[in-house]
């Protein structure tokens, strides 16, 4: 019998559907908060540090300490090994259930956990970190009487790790296929997605119309990439560089739509040879990485008076989740730290990184749909075999990105709790504050190591009409359009102020 | 409703179907599906069966990216003179 008949079927054999999971089940472990009881405090937060001031006195907890109340009395090596003892255990336990092999998993899991902290703590050091500029009465730049800096805020971190992944995914290759099994970005960002989720339902109590604009953007983001950058992309594949028709499908969908998910669809979709969407998606995962290390310190340069604009535009540009949400992280933490720097003003973190997250959400929720409008068309006007093959609409449910549920379960749960029992905001905060805030931010961190450890560029080397296609097709077609139409609904819009 | 399925891989540049009985490969999907349609027909199989792909074919890094490639039903024409 097949397995995919029954819509439950995945749920305990995909990565998408274990970071609904395993996101779930920390939230859902955070509410204990409203009972009074806080059983996710003991997740190490970093502390900002001072080289020639740890080196004077060392001690572990001027690097890092647990993040809630309750866990104040742990030493901050006790709250760095629970963190690891948990997340490791829930992720082990989805390998397993996905078949993958638990022990390499698991020793490929402690390398990559070790490596993310020694990135995230070094990160945090302030001559890296610290701006000069003066917010809410206070420079800490010149209190620490720093003689330089590098003032990237708190992207820093964010750049080491990539930079950790990179040097292991092209200079460590033997190192990179021992992490393999575990180096997995894609299931760590949907995961800290789901907890993006509280994030956009705090965003959304403090200002509804944020999140209302977002979702129009989203709408015609959806609108852009599947019935605009599609189309274009698939002509210049066709026309100009005279690429079979199911190469040139795979392809319009990686580029324009979702990256290596919607080639891996689309390639499905109309039955290619699995070696086309595994070509495709080598290349998009290599210009998806160089997007990342490009666009949020250009965006950042060039526009940083439009905040929100670029957090869109990132999510209608940048293929695959794990490149988009970190690179809205990215500049997040680039863009504040520029704006805190120039004007004194501090705006708060997340906003620009969820009108990247959530433009691209609305994009992905509609592969499923795309894949079988497209299966339909390959077998009726393509093939011409309509009589002879089937597709069941039951393959856009196979198709839908799981975790998006899990980002508005998440959104709306926090949002009904919040207005069921107002006078427990506090406690609804302090909990969900560690999963949205440090475990979510460890997630991020984990992922940029784990991209870079995946992300081989000399694999480019023979994809030379694909790679040259996705090049034009992203400066001249996808970037443009992509930064015209944000600019069109969120020009002028601002993060509210504050910390 | 529920077909008799066949699993279908791709491995060394061919396509493969398996189950029923039936082992059988061919460097294109068309002449794959041509194979199974005569081969079924002639054991008097049922009118439709259900291809499902097994996504452990595909190279392990990029099934985080989308775990599932397709399913279909392959619908068979009766042999001649059954």
């Amino acid at each position: 019998m097949s397995v995919n008949r029954r819509w439950t079927s995945g749920m305990l054999a995909t990565e998408d559907w274990w970071s609904v999971w395993i996101g779930l089940a920390l939230y859902a472990a955070s509410l204990a908060s409203l009972a009074g009881a806080d059983l996710v405090g003991w997740m190490p937060r970093p502390r900002t540090w001072e080289w020639t001031d740890l080196t004077q006195a060392f001690a572990w907890s001027k690097l890092f300490a647990p993040a809630g109340a309750a866990y104040v009395a742990w030493h901050p090596l006790a709250s760095w090994l629970t963190a690891y003892v948990v997340l490791t255990a829930l992720l082990a336990i989805g390998a397993r259930c996905q078949r993958v092999d638990v022990g390499r998993f698991v020793a490929g899991f402690s390398v990559l956990y070790a490596l993310t902290w020694v990135a995230w703590l070094a990160g945090n050091e302030l001559h890296l970190t610290t701006v000069d500029a003066t917010v809410d009465g206070r420079n800490r730049y010149r209190e620490a009487a720093l003689s330089w800096g590098l003032k990237l805020g708190e992207g820093a971190p964010y750049l080491l790790a990539l930079g950790v992944g990179l040097i292991i995914g092209n200079f460590a290759k033997g190192l990179a296929a021992r992490l393999a099994e575990a180096a997995k970005p894609e299931w760590f960002i949907k995961t800290a997605i789901v907890f993006l989720g509280v994030n956009l339902g705090a965003q959304m109590i403090q200002a509804s119309g944020f999140a209302v604009q977002l979702l129009v953007t989203g709408a015609a983001a959806t609108f852009v990439a599947y019935l605009l950058f599609w189309p274009i992309v698939y002509t210049l594949a066709r026309r100009v560089f005279r690429l079979k028709r199911d190469v040139s499908a795979v392809l319009a969908s990686g580029i324009s739509v979702c990256g290596a998910s919607a080639a891996i669809a689309t390639g499905g979709a109309i039955r290619a040879k699995p070696v086309i969407p595994v070509a495709v998606s080598m290349v998009v995962v290599i210009f998806a990485m160089l997007e990342l290390i490009v666009l949020p310190g250009a965006y950042t340069a060039l526009f940083p008076d439009q905040p929100v604009v670029n957090g869109a535009a990132l999510g209608m540009t940048v293929k695959t989740d794990g490149a988009d949400a970190a690179a809205g992280a990215l500049l997040d933490d680039l863009m504040r730290a520029a704006h805190v720097a120039a004007t004194g003003e501090q705006w708060q973190p997340g906003w620009i990184l969820s009108a990247s997250i959530l433009t691209k959400l609305w994009i992905d929720v509609f592969i499923g749909v795309w894949a079988f409008v497209l299966a339909l068309v390959w077998v009726y006007k393509v093939e011409k075999r309509a009589g002879a093959v089937s597709i069941s609409p039951m393959e856009i449910w196979f198709r839908f990105p799981k975790f998006v549920l899990g980002y508005f379960v998440a959104c709306l749960s926090y949002l009904a709790i919040a207005a069921a029992w107002p006078a427990q905001a506090a406690a609804l905060a302090s909990g969900t504050g560690v999963v949205a805030g440090p475990v979510r931010t460890l997630l991020f961190m984990l992922t940029f190591v784990a991209m870079g450890t995946i992300t081989d560029f000399s694999k480019l080397r023979g994809m030379g009409k694909l790679a040259l296609l996705y090049a034009l097709a992203l400066v001249f077609v996808i970037a443009p359009i992509a930064y015209g139409v944000a600019y069109l609904f969120h020009r002028g819009l601002m993060p509210p102020l504050g910390n | 409703m529920s077909f008799p399925e066949l699993v279908l891989t791709y491995e060394r540049d061919r396509w493969r179907a398996t189950g029923l009985g039936l082992d059988v490969t061919h460097a294109e999907l068309r002449g794959l599906e041509w194979l199974l349609t005569t081969l079924l027909a002639e054991r008097g199989a049922p009118p439709r069966v259900h291809l499902r792909f097994d996504s452990s074919a595909l190279p392990t890094w990029l099934r985080q990216y989308h775990a599932h490639y397709c399913n279909y039903v392959l619908e068979i024409a009766p042999a001649e003179g059954r």
